[in-house]
């Protein structure tokens, strides 16, 4: 490290009030990592010529083959701010008084959809957020998925608009429209933000305004960048304005008459914007003339732009002199060092509004108060966000962020897992920490202790969590709030190793998979399959490839990929089902409906969730799904795994000892949605109702043996009365292209089942975004296919997006549905033919 | 023809003749095995009845009821049942069942616990209804058998509790997958059931118009039937730290009000006399 060493650091870090944890996101190949190179580059850590050219954040060789970033990578950097820049800095919280200095911990995040559950994990550890988009395509889905995530977890945003030079160099806009490309991409980020935040929200009005300064402009690949402050600081002397509101006069319906020096609102004949004459022009001129070759015209606006080339640099000419010459006029890390220190708010700002979605626990114990404080007294509380590999193979650092209190090398703590409950053993471990260090892109540096607001990483601790987990030193501190991921892992292969006797290693192999990926899901079937599930092909390919190469170090035969399926169904079970238990004397009667459309979606979201109070949530069930609020003051449980998307309610009347058996109609509930009785797949979006039940009078002879059994055979013949059906998992996809290969993407479509549902273009360039619904089953190959058929022209994105009933009634054998039925029970190893009623239902 | 024959409660001599004679006679023979078991063991009833038996586990009888009928209208097949047929355990789904394929059904009776209990000197008409104590799980703790001791108590009643074995009983968790892991074999002593009423005790103590109390009078019984019976009679609170020996126990918790006799024959049993 060329500027700071980790003692300064270290001492910078109690400076609470002056760190700024961030992470970059954006929509792949907007040009994040290219764009962090160039922070780095002010930081120090790499020379100042290679940035633009390194992905210092891209670790892995496939990274940098790729060119897309796959892991989240932290780096911390140090940058001191100028008295002139301090003053807009306001608020006390914000920083710390007579300190210039500012440690920003900077994390950048895969682009890459298939990717978001390293950016939601990346989300969680920071405050901020540097949006980046690629001025040319403009705001697309992924921007959308990752600042409503930020939002959500209430992360404050700030917009940077890249790759300025394409759109000068190749799409030739003129000045005007370049100002209204700009204005929509501003509009389109806080329509975003207006309908995920409330302006009235504990985070005040978040919105981006470049004449507040929280928006830049610039190119991360040729390293310069740009604010209103800036080019504000550059007038304000000749027109005698101050900055601050020269920034309001340099953006928006702001006009200016050169001849008459009078400003007006409109635009006049011989007036011009304001933006367009000030900020645009000069850097127009710029490109023109060095472009151009018109030695005498550029070397004539150095001077006047005050631009002082380097000796070796004078000889340069075309595109090599042009990126020194912005390069040395707009320095990209300066203007964005300025931007994430002035609008993104320190720790002790952020935590105070972050702590209640944070903290599981009373918003009042100690735990609370020292993540609200930001307090490095206070008991140790960190969140364990996710695993790093270590060049030791099989190790890992256990990566987080301090809210509260310090943690230290050596120290004694709780580590908690995600299915820790407070007063409980389970998932516990009281365990020392092994080593405290900092994680810089590829270097980790020990480092004594590091306190609140801090983000580091741990040695020692990946052995007693899976992924994620809470660090704690206060014995009654409930669990920091688990993530939340946009994408479900839908896509699932199964692998084998190619010599039988490698089998272990696959094991112990699949086992590091689990822990490195923020989301992978690694199962073994019943039937002795392992299963590897992801949220996409890519995904899936790079976890495939990790587990080969560098987890289990053994060649792996693997299956073709496969979505999973979820089971519903479409009407109310055309009986009363009744199932006994096997001793007889206990019958339970019930039947399923399917859930109100939305519903399901609304538990997926937490809108409806088992943790909230049965009365609100029976009063929202009644006026939204108009659903009888006695009864849903009556759910029994959520399922699968108690938070899942079906409900059981309880509509008896005067049953005696009914909630004796509760708990067994619970568990049994639970086996069965985790396991339908089509494929055993989950189900989803089914209500079962409980009408009447019929007990022995001894408890010994209701007990959870007699009682599971029944309930899932019970259920299951609720379901197969009921109209069952398939449900196949979507992909939303996003398709960039020119106009010529858009006959070709629909080709492409409608063999594959996709639908596109809007298709238009983005304005100021010839491209055109298609939008498709398009089913995951049949997104395999989809990106080859598409650019086969469209000369390598197009380029989809696609996130899942919801579940769809696939058509066709399972129970008929020349159906769609029944063949996908049959593979999956092959598969998982059942009978194959289809599950017989009598089996489920008994007569009374 | 289909058999169900009690088998009393003592040792393998206390099968009936009538019952003996078509031991001997049929072509199968399932001994139940899950409910109750008989001091002795299965190898000795083989021994004395010289021919082999087939254990019929929850499953067999509970599931499996078609399989155990198999032929039963033609030739004779029957189910041992220790205790009666018709007593402490019911077994009248299989004779349902049974009548349904138009099977004859007949039944050899037995001595059972429900009136072997008699034993103690505690008159059976003076018992109320009988329940039967589970063991407790950490989350599944049914205490509704309670209300039943209670209003037995204060109708001046005694109580009969049974307690609960497991024999081959699926663990919870094996319970929702397909592959069953089953529980080590256990048997609820009477210094367990006086811990577990206890508890429940405790638990309800805000309530106030509770009569049964620690110093309620019970009687705990072990192996009636057979040579090493054992009586034993003291407070509740005492019968939580009492060892009256192996399987089988049944707890007796008396009515509030006792008959001289009663009271007179109770009290050879008792510990603190």
């Amino acid at each position: 490290m060329v500027n700071f060493t980790v003692d300064e650091i270290r001492a910078v870090m109690d400076k609470k009030r002056n760190i700024r944890n961030m992470s970059v996101i954006a929509h792949v190949d907007h040009g994040k990592s290219t764009l962090t190179d160039s922070l780095v580059s002010k930081a120090g850590i790499i020379a100042g010529a290679k940035a633009g050219e390194t992905r210092f954040t891209d670790t892995r060789k496939d990274e940098q083959d790729r060119c897309i970033t796959i892991k989240s990578t932290a780096i911390s950097m140090y940058f001191e701010l100028e008295d002139r820049d301090l003053v807009f800095i306001t608020n006390p919280e914000q920083r710390e008084k007579e300190e210039k200095g500012f440690l920003i911990n900077l994390i950048d995040s895969p682009g890459h959809v298939d990717f978001s559950s390293e950016v939601t994990a990346a989300l969680r550890v920071t405050d901020g957020a540097l949006v980046v988009v690629d001025c040319v395509s403009g705001v697309c889905v992924q921007t959308e998925t990752v600042l409503r995530q930020a939002i959500a977890e209430r992360i404050k945003p700030i917009l940077f608009m890249n790759k300025m030079d394409r759109a000068l160099l190749e799409l030739q806009l003129d000045s005007e429209e370049l100002y209204q490309t700009f204005q929509r991409i501003v509009e389109n980020v806080n329509v975003i933000i207006a309908t995920y935040a409330d302006d009235n929200g504990p985070m005040g009005n978040i919105h981006v305004d470049p004449s507040k300064g929280s928006v830049g402009f610039g190119s991360g690949l040729h390293g310069w960048a740009f604010t209103l402050k800036q080019f504000a600081e550059m007038y304000s002397e000749k027109f005698k304005i101050d900055v601050v509101k020269l920034m309001n006069r340099l953006w928006g319906e702001n006009f200016f008459n050169p001849k008459t020096k009078k400003w007006a609102k409109q635009k006049e004949a011989d007036n011009k914007r304001s933006f367009c004459m000030y900020i645009l022009d000069p850097i127009y001129k710029i490109f023109d003339s060095i472009m151009n070759y018109r030695k005498e015209e550029y070397e004539a606006l150095f001077p006047k732009l005050g631009i002082q080339l380097k000796h070796e640099d004078k000889d340069k000419d075309g595109k090599p002199l042009l990126k020194v010459v912005m390069r040395t006029w707009l320095p990209a890390g300066e203007a964005l060092l300025q931007m994430i220190a002035i609008h993104l708010p320190s720790p002790v700002t952020a935590q105070k509004y972050r702590m209640e979605m944070l903290y599981e626990g009373p918003h009042d114990d100690e735990a609370a108060i020292g993540i609200k404080n930001c307090d490095p007294n206070a008991p140790l509380m960190m969140y364990v966000s996710k695993m790093v590999p270590t060049s030791d193979k099989g190790r890992f650092y256990a990566f987080g962020r301090v809210f509260s209190g310090k943690v230290a090398t050596g120290m004694k703590a709780r580590i908690m897992g995600p299915n820790y409950t407070p007063g409980k053993k389970e998932d516990l471990y009281e365990k020392a920490i092994q080593r405290t260090i900092l994680m810089m892109g590829r270097n980790v540096e020990a480092i004594e202790d590091v306190p609140s607001g801090n983000i580091c990483g741990l040695v020692g601790v990946d052995q007693f969590l899976v992924k994620t987990g809470t660090i704690t030193t206060f014995k009654d501190a409930h669990n920091l709030r688990v993530m939340k991921f946009s994408v479900s892992p839908v896509v699932r292969v199964a692998v084998e190793p190619k010599n039988p006797a490698d089998l272990p290693k696959l094991v112990e192999g699949l086992k590091r998979l689990a822990k490195s990926d923020p989301m992978v899901q690694c199962i073994i079937e019943e039937s002795g399959e392992h299963i590897i599930a992801g949220a996409g092909e890519l995904h899936l390919e790079i976890c495939l490839k990790d587990l080969e190469e560098d987890h289990a170090c053994i060649p792996i035969k693997k299956s073709d990929p496969v979505v999973s399926y979820r089971e519903t169904v479409v009407e109310e079970s055309n009986q009363m089902c009744l199932s006994k238990s096997p001793n007889k004397h206990n019958r339970l009667f019930m039947k399923a409906v399917p859930m109100p459309e939305g519903l399901a979606e609304d538990i997926d979201d937490g809108k409806v969730n088992p943790r909230d109070d049965f009365k609100s949530r029976a009063r929202y069930l009644g006026e939204k799904y108009e659903y009888d609020v006695t009864e849903a003051r009556k759910i029994w449980c959520f399922g699968p795994d108690g938070t899942g998307p079906n409900i059981l309610v309880d509509c008896t009347k005067g049953v005696q000892y009914l909630n004796e058996i509760k708990d067994s109609v619970v568990a049994g509930f639970q086996w069965a949605t985790k396991e339908g009785v089509l494929s055993e797949e989950n189900l989803r979006g089914v209500r079962f109702n409980i009408y009447d039940v019929t007990l022995h009078a001894d408890a010994i002879h209701r007990g959870g043996g007699q009682i599971i059994p029944t309930t899932r055979r019970c259920l299951y013949a609720c379901l197969l009365t009921a109209g069952p059906r398939l449900m196949e998992p979507v992909y939303q996809c996003e398709i960039q292209c020119p106009e010529v290969a858009v006959g070709g993407i629909y080709g492409v479509l409608n063999r594959r089942r996709g639908h596109v549902f809007e298709e238009q273009q983005v304005a100021g360039t010839p491209m055109f975004v298609v939008k498709a619904y398009l089913p995951v089953n049949e997104s395999f190959g989809f990106t080859a296919d598409l650019r086969s058929n469209t000369g390598g022209q197009a380029f989809p994105q696609c996130v899942f997006d919801h579940w769809q009933i696939l058509p066709g009634d399972p129970l008929e054998t020349s159906s769609r549905p029944y063949t996908v039925v049959q593979e999956t029970r092959k598969r998982k190893g059942l009978k194959e033919g289809l599950p017989d009623l009598s089996q489920y239902l008994d007569k009374l | 023809m289909f058999f169900i024959v009690g088998l009393g409660l003592g040792d393998c001599k206390d099968i009936t003749v009538k019952g003996l004679e078509i031991v001997k006679k049929c072509e199968r023979v399932y001994l139940e095995a899950y409910t109750s078991v008989l001091t002795c063991g299965a190898e000795a009833l083989e021994e004395f009845y010289g021919r082999k038996l087939i254990i019929a586990d929850r499953d067999l009888v509970e599931q499996g009821a078609d399989d155990i009928l198999e032929g039963a209208d033609k030739s004779d097949i029957a189910l041992l049942v220790v205790g009666d047929p018709f007593g402490a355990t019911t077994h009248t789904d299989l004779v349902l069942r049974a009548k349904q394929k138009d099977i004859g059904v007949e039944v050899v009776h037995n001595a059972s616990i429900l009136n072997a209990v008699g034993c103690c000197g505690l008159q059976l008409y003076s018992f109320g209804e009988t329940v039967s104590i589970p063991y407790w799980t950490k989350t599944w703790q049914p205490d509704s058998f309670f209300d039943k001791v209670e209003l037995n108590y204060r109708n001046k009643l005694h109580t009969l509790c049974l307690l609960d074995i497991k024999v081959k009983e699926p663990t919870l968790e094996s319970l929702t997958k397909k592959k069953k892991e089953f529980m080590p074999p256990r048997f609820m002593s009477v210094a367990e059931a006086a811990q577990q009423l206890a508890q429940i005790l405790e638990k309800r103590k805000s309530e106030d118009n509770i009569l049964v109390s620690g110093a309620s009078l019970c009687v705990g019984l072990a192996r009636v039937g057979s040579k090493t019976q054992k009586i034993i009679a003291c407070s509740l609170q005492q019968m939580c730290s009492i060892d009256i020996g192996g399987p089988l126990h049944s707890l007796i918790i008396t009515s509030p009000e006792l008959h001289p006799l009663e009271v007179e024959y109770l009290e050879q049993f008792r510990i603190n006399k």
